[in-house]
């Protein structure tokens, strides 16, 4: 930069801040700006996850129901039976749980694949429900 | 024992900022917030303008802090943040093509005796005042306030030269004194 363009006075007297005399005023709307938008990022990351959890489990119940018939496949065959071995501890898991609950009657075995679908999307729900809550509670 | 905010460094802040301290963001906010609205209003923003554009500079620091490797100052790197932001707005608005076009509506300087760069700023057409503040205060290169205006290399260089020569004849304090050490009222 030649001297026609450049001047060290010049840049010392840009170099000094104004004195602003709302500064604290500033500095506080800023804080406060920025814990709204984390606030929103929190709310529509929630949002997202409840949204790819539901899709989750709905893709997990149908893959589970439709490898258990599909035979022609080894591999596939051989995921799905440990996949319905697997669903099949749980129930067995839960069903005790019940048991000892006095809630025997409620068979988790005899549930659909949308049964268990839609108590999973509303347990989903009531978790996402309650986050939103706790948040609503913050602001 | 844990050092105090204040006694820590802009890039040290900044890094723990980057992880999502808004703590030590808030604290970097107070050292150079001043700054960044004294560059903006220096530009030719009104005062709320300034302030809703160094809030938008803040808050778009605090999101790319990552990205601040400590190469420049925290204070240069958030004025450019903010200038170029200031440069889209303006030019959504077409207030920069109307400058332009009414560069010769700036007052004849007058000899107070006194360095006052604010004064002095207001002195210059629209054009001069934003390119030699991005230049000087934003310490932007030629080629980038060029691109950043959209404006050709060579109009951008006698912007500066202009302004310049306007600041320092406004600027100029009495026989026998410095600029640098003159009195300061900006």
């Amino acid at each position: 930069m030649s001297a026609d363009e450049f001047d060290p006075d010049i840049e010392r007297l840009f170099a000094r801040a104004p004195h602003m005399p709302d500064a604290a005023l500033f500095t506080a709307r800023l804080e406060q700006k920025l814990q709204k938008g984390s606030r929103v990022r929190f709310l529509a990351l929630t949002l997202a996850g409840l949204i790819g959890g539901v899709v989750a489990v709905r893709e997990t119940m149908s893959v589970s129901l439709d490898m258990g018939s599909r035979d022609s496949v080894v591999a596939g065959a051989a995921l799905g039976n440990g996949i319905q071995s697997a669903s099949l501890n749980t129930q067995a898991a839960v069903q005790s749980g019940l048991d000892q609950l006095g809630l025997a009657h409620l068979e988790l075995g005899s549930m659909g694949g949308m049964q268990l679908f839609w108590i999973a999307t509303g347990a989903l729900i009531a978790v996402a429900a309650a986050g939103v809550m706790k948040l609503s509670q913050d602001v | 024992m844990t050092q105090p905010l204040g006694d820590r460094h802009d890039v040290e802040l900044a890094a723990l900022a980057a992880a999502g301290g808004r703590r030590e963001f808030g604290e970097l906010v107070r050292r150079h917030s001043s700054a960044v609205r004294g560059l903006l209003r220096r530009m030719g923003a009104q005062p709320s303008l300034a302030d809703d554009i160094a809030q938008d500079a803040f808050i778009q620091a605090f999101e790319r802090c990552a990205e601040f490797r400590g190469e420049g100052t925290f204070a240069g790197w958030v004025k450019r943040i903010a200038a170029r932001l200031y440069i889209k707005r303006v030019a959504k608005e077409a207030r920069y093509v109307a400058a332009i076009d009414n560069e010769d509506a700036a007052p004849a300087p007058d000899h107070a005796g006194r360095v006052d760069l604010d004064e002095a700023l207001n002195t210059l057409s629209e054009p001069e005042r934003l390119c030699i503040s991005l230049c000087h205060g934003a310490g932007m290169a030629h080629p980038e306030i060029a691109a950043a205006l959209n404006l050709p290399l060579g109009t951008v260089k006698s912007h500066v030269k202009r302004g310049l020569d306007k600041l320092r004849a406004r600027l100029q304090p009495p026989a026998g004194q410095s600029l640098g050490s003159a009195q300061h009222v900006g």
